[in-house]
């Protein structure tokens, strides 16, 4: 009787291991399955960007030939079309003064908001959040011609300030990180006699690192990646004088295509790699950042 | 007093007179420089002795009267007509250069009053606090006390009033970038700015209500296509909306979930795997994979050479003559197209957030529910989601906006590459797969419609204000009984 | 003390906008004044003969840009002894002129090109200078057509620079014969006897015109100049669009946009195609030899063969009237269209002159594209719709390559398509 119980329950352990064995065979079956998914577009730009062939290539998904030119090209051989070293540098550029304006305007409103307590708090929170309502295609229009007002469209001050100008309504995510920091701390920095921008400045910052990278992240990788607005206030048709996205975005236009949609892969890729480093060092305090955000709404 | 009102929550202070009634009050017991103050600022703050303040607040009055004098007023004076003087221009052969005479633009007419609007509410406003920051000063004197120092108003600055500085900027940033340009927007809805009235070569000006009529189909029998149109753009973007939050939210969760479980080997790379595709930017992404997907296409070579495309034309699923999968050429397959691709872009994003917000879940909780015997299934249902709904609630209903203004996926698929079959639509221009958004952008860019793409814009800004202050009421009521 | 917030940030916010409107002041100021206070004051002291600084701004097609730098500074080398001219050259193909354009007729180049459909709709915006130097010059020296293509009511308002900008039929001449190429059925037969296919756009208002006005209907604009007139829904106009559904059901037959016409070329799925020059050079490379361009086929309608038409498309320079220096503007647009520079343009681009001269000589006439053109232009029709012709025939060409009427008849399809194409402009 006992010998006919061990067996049946080494049976029944070896049946749950294999069974946990196929599960998890099956587990990552599935996982492995998701990431090809998600990483044959990526995998087509990569490959794309090698082709010897200039065009799109519709027959074979790997290019017939592989070749380094379309990366030479982009980055040596500037030609009228496709000036990626300017483009990559006017980006640059603005992506550096979007970046630290831009952070500095989130922190500052975030701050405001969930730190300080005055009259027109909640009146100005509401109004922010209504005026994120708007389609914000609908006011591009409108902000070219003020833009243009101001003599500032085809200058990149102009599109640093279309920018960086209305950042301050996109702090709710960094309100609700400094919302969890402890009042108590303030409140005893306070007491040794340090004023609300030494609290600001020397106390809630440095306890906000991953809020810190997530919005300098994000502010940062805004003028690669939008090209409406770009687009519309760079408007000189000079393409020396566009950004990395508008270059891009016109490499497919119809007449361009077939000559230049192995080097828009090329771009794309060059763009990605700086951003992915960035994203995958930063990931952990990115998530960080967001998540705690989040939390709080 | 300062102290003490800055200590005090905002609502209990409702014994203190508001803005109006100080102001008032100033204005009755003020000394001749507090009420001089309110049409020279300067002269109250020099009475009363803060000549740093005085200089300053002058120079600000100033360039706010110049403005108005120079620009505002002359083009408020003509903002009941929009203009009335149309441009000419007559070439002069002798100089080589156009002639043109001193004609009205009606946009530069709308926008500068629009402007000088916001600046003499401001100026009023300013001057009000003025009067009444003066009449404390007064108060501060007779009471035989010093006022403030330049130096010790500017540490105010930077303690009690610290607010006032972080927000300043920021905030004419918005009033510059976001506010101004809506205001102009609102105002364009009721006008005829179209192509036939664009300046600066022709006038536009006030019609009221017509285009809201247009659009609701009163009237001519094309406003009969805008309204309907319309009415499908609408149902599309709602349920796009619906489709495109709802899909990447649970998409991430459960691609959280399946990647942080124990039993998952090497979480970290899984991870970054689906990561990589965040930092390649969306616009190339989109671009690619529009190409990818297009009709003769690299997936439809694929799809014909495995044979797939023949199983779907005898499924009935494309049509009977169809050599290829129309992915983003039809309009069932590229709405559909457009979720899936749209969980794509979005489920890696989400996962981020998941999986921070599946770490903070209070690990007494699912201990717990463990040890009463709640399977993966019963704590997924009874523990995480509605932890994950409750943190996440308010961050679902702005991304239903977001995705009601998601105009980059949408155009960037779309755009130069889907043409609709919906007649009536074709009429006014919108394709079955456009997003209120992006039609309003294509009525802009292609057909210079500016009255309706406004009319399109505030009925957006309608729905969503409805959507979000019922949702935010729904979970504002759950959130008071849940605790 | 919370009144001195509101204060402070009244205050901040008058200062800002003060700020921005002595900007705005100014250049409007400037806008208004400028022009006529210069010229003024010019026209008192200074004749035309010395231009002062200058600079311009010229756009052009993305492909063109390295042949109109040298252009330009053949143009400035020219006129050094009159002024200081500087020429920035930026990128802007002439089918998106309009579109760049219209968006902001005052920060628009000085001189752009642009495809002739566009005409009208920039007139009407006011964005076209009309041609008030040397006018006669120009309308004597280019071909009558495209003279006609860049008039208006009689006034000139651009200057010829192509008369290649239409569409014609092009195939690899080891598949089909000549006598197959001349009617539609002949050419199906052909490809698909070699396996291939034969390429058109379909789904696009400006090939499906050449259907509908083959058999002999018409779409035009309307008096006003804005809107459409359209009579595709009279007969045969439902016997047509049952033709279209006919001929795209044919298995050798593919409605592929432009991108995809190429890359079938170049894998050689391909082995016939209506387009234009842009894409004919690529055919050209590839079928070598037998690459052959004639014009358009015949199509069978009602049992009878019916010659397709087309839209005749010309190519024109055009000059901003906001432009700062119109008078120079004019001398540079008339300069890069005159018959040195359209030879040139022939030369380095191979693209079709519309200069008398360069388009009778042996070596234009003798290039097959351009042949084609010309055979085909007997039966082209000037391009001047607008602007609510594309849509709705844009999507009436989808339905009908995708063969799902959606229940309604031929008839009620038209019907649709000229409702909206008819539609009165931004109503």
């Amino acid at each position: 009787m006992t010998q006919v119980m061990t067996a049946s329950t080494q049976k029944q352990l070896r049946q749950g291991r294999i069974r946990r064995g196929v599960r998890s065979i099956l587990r990552h079956l599935v996982l492995t399955v998701l990431a090809v998914i998600w990483l044959v577009p990526i995998v087509w730009l990569v490959a794309t960007s090698f082709s010897g062939y200039r065009g799109i290539n519709i027959t074979t998904f790997f290019p017939a030939s592989y070749t380094l030119d379309n990366y030479t090209n982009v980055l040596f051989h500037p030609d009228s079309v496709a000036q990626f070293p300017r483009w990559f540098a006017n980006t640059f550029v603005v992506a550096c003064f979007n970046c630290v304006i831009s952070t500095c305007f989130v922190l500052m409103v975030a701050y405001a908001f969930s730190c300080c307590r005055f009259k027109s708090r909640r009146l100005l929170q509401n109004l922010s959040v209504t005026v994120n309502l708007f389609p914000g295609v609908l006011a591009m229009i409108a902000v070219y011609f003020v833009l243009r007002y101001l003599n500032l469209t085809n200058s990149y001050a102009g599109l640093i300030m279309v920018y960086a100008g209305s950042s301050g309504l996109g702090y709710l995510i960094c309100k609700g990180f400094f919302d969890t920091v402890p009042a108590s701390l303030r409140e005893a920095a306070k007491l040794d006699g340090a004023s609300e921008a030494r609290i600001f400045l020397q106390v809630v910052i440095p306890m906000s690192r991953p809020i810190l990278v997530y919005t300098i992240i994000n502010s940062f990788m805004m003028p690669w990646t939008d090209f409406v607005m770009a687009k519309m206030i760079l408007n000189s048709g000079i393409s020396s004088d566009w950004t990395v996205a508008i270059g891009l975005y016109n490499m497919l236009s119809r007449t361009l295509v077939n000559n230049y949609f192995a080097l828009f892969c090329a771009g794309g890729v060059l763009v990605s790699i700086p951003i992915s480093v960035l994203f995958v060092i930063m990931q952990k305090f990115y998530v960080e950042g967001i998540t705690s955000g989040a939390d709080k709404g | 007093m300062a102290e003490l009102a800055y200590a005090a929550p905002l609502r209990t202070d409702g014994k203190e007179p508001n803005f109006l009634q100080k102001f008032g009050h100033a204005v009755a017991h003020g000394d001749i420089f507090t009420k001089l103050s309110f049409f020279i600022w300067g002269l109250g703050y020099i009475g009363h002795g803060q000549l740093i303040k005085a200089v300053l607040v002058t120079l600000v009055q100033g360039l706010g009267l110049y403005y108005l004098g120079v620009a505002g007023i002359p083009n408020l004076m003509k903002f009941g007509t929009l203009g009335t003087v149309q441009m000419e221009m007559v070439f002069n052969p002798a100089t080589l250069k156009n002639e043109v005479n001193d004609y009205d633009n009606s946009f530069a007419i709308l926008l500068l009053s629009v402007i000088a609007i916001v600046v003499i509410l401001a100026l009023l406003a300013s001057a009000m606090a003025v009067v009444t920051s003066n009449y404390q000063l007064q108060r501060i004197r007779q009471a035989g006390r010093k006022t403030n120092t330049f130096g010790q108003d500017i540490r105010v600055y930077l303690n009690e009033k610290f607010y006032v500085t972080l927000l300043t900027l920021p905030v004419l940033g918005v009033v510059i970038f976001t506010i101004v340009p809506l205001f102009i927007l609102i105002a364009v809805a009721f006008t005829n700015y179209d192509q036939q009235h664009m300046p600066p070569n022709a006038l536009f000006t006030w019609v009221g209500l017509t285009n809201f009529f247009t659009l609701f189909g009163g009237g001519q029998s094309l406003s009969l296509t805008f309204g309907y149109a319309f009415g499908k753009v609408l149902i599309w973007t709602l349920v796009w909306a619906f489709f495109a939050t709802f899909t990447t939210f649970f998409g991430g969760v459960f691609l959280a979930m399946f990647i942080n479980d124990k039993r998952t080997k090497l979480p970290k790379l899984w991870r970054t795997l689906f990561i990589i595709t965040i930092a390649v930017p969306q616009f190339v992404t989109l671009l690619l994979v529009r190409n990818f997907f297009s009709d003769n296409g690299i997936f439809n070579t694929m799809m014909a050479n495995l044979g797939v495309t023949g199983l779907l034309r005898d499924a009935g699923l494309i049509g009977a003559n169809m050599e290829y999968i129309p992915f983003l050429t039809n309009a069932s397959w590229a709405q559909v197209m457009i979720i899936l691709i749209n969980i794509w872009v979005g489920v890696p994003y989400q996962m981020l957030i998941a999986t921070g917000v599946l770490m903070n879940i209070p690990g007494d909780m699912l201990e717990a529910a463990r040890i009463d015997g709640a399977n993966p299934v019963q704590m997924f249902f009874a523990i995480k989601l509605p932890y994950l709904l409750s943190v996440q609630g308010p961050a679902l209903v702005t991304d239903f906006v977001k995705n009601i203004n998601n105009f980059n996926v949408i155009y960037l698929l779309t755009q130069d590459v889907y043409v609709t079959t919906d007649q009536a639509m074709a009429a006014s221009s919108a394709k079955e797969v456009d997003l209120l958004v992006t039609w309003l952008f294509r009525l802009t860019q292609e057909q210079y419609n500016y009255k309706m793409a406004a009319v399109i814009g505030i009925m957006v800004f309608i729905i969503c204000a409805v959507f979000t202050v019922v949702c935010f009421r729904f979970i504002n009521k759950k959130e008071a009984t849940f605790s | 003390m919370k009144k001195q917030l509101s204060l402070a940030m009244a205050a901040a916010m008058a200062l800002s906008l003060a700020a921005c409107g002595g900007g705005q002041s100014e250049s409007t100021a400037q806008t208004t004044s400028t022009d006529t206070a210069a010229s003024t004051s010019e026209a008192t002291s200074e004749a035309a003969a010395d231009w002062g600084d200058v600079t311009l701004t010229m756009w052009g097609a993305e492909e063109d840009q390295t042949m109109l730098r040298e252009m330009a500074d053949a143009f400035i080398e020219e006129n050094k002894d009159k002024g200081n001219i500087t020429i920035n050259i930026g990128a802007c193909s002439e089918a998106d002129a309009k579109d760049n354009i219209l968006t902001d007729p005052t920060a628009a180049a000085d001189v752009f090109a642009f495809a002739d459909d566009q005409l009208n709709e920039l007139v009407a915006a006011g964005a076209l200078q009309e041609v008030s130097l040397n006018a006669d010059d120009v309308k004597s020296r280019n071909l009558e057509g495209s003279v006609e293509a860049a008039s208006m009511d009689g006034k000139l308002y651009a200057y010829p620079m192509t008369a290649d900008n239409g569409y014609f039929l092009y195939y690899d001449s080891s598949v089909i014969s000549p006598e197959d190429a001349q009617t539609v059925d002949g050419i199906l037969a052909a490809a698909a006897a070699a396996g291939r296919t034969f390429d058109m756009t379909v789904n696009d208002g400006w090939y499906i015109y050449s259907f509908f006005a083959g058999a002999g209907l018409q779409a035009t604009l309307a008096d006003d100049g804005v809107n459409t007139v359209c009579n595709w829904n009279e007969e045969p106009g439902a016997d047509v669009a049952q033709a279209i559904m006919d001929i795209a059901s044919n298995s050798a037959f593919v409605s592929a946009p432009d991108a995809d016409i190429v890359s079938g070329i170049q894998n050689g799925t391909v082995c016939a195609a209506v387009s234009g020059t842009w894409n004919a050079n690529v055919a050209q490379e590839k079928w070598g030899d037998n690459y052959a361009a004639t014009k358009l086929p015949t199509y069978t309608l009602n049992g009878e063969q019916v010659q397709m038409s087309s839209f005749a498309g010309y190519k024109l320079v055009g000059v901003n009237p906001h432009s700062a220096n119109v008078g120079v503007a004019m001398m540079l647009a008339d300069y890069i269209t005159n018959e040195a520079n359209q030879q040139k343009r022939f030369e380095v681009r191979n693209l079709g002159p519309s200069n008398i001269n360069v388009n009778a000589s042996e070596e234009v006439q003798s290039a097959p594209a351009i042949a084609a053109l010309a055979a085909q232009s007997d039966y082209a029709d000037l391009q001047r719709v607008g602007a609510n012709y594309w849509d709705p025939a844009a999507s009436l060409g989808q339905i009908l390559v995708s063969g799902d009427t959606q229940g309604k008849t031929t008839q009620q399809l038209v019907d649709d398509a000229v409702a909206g194409i008819t539609a009165p402009v931004a109503q």
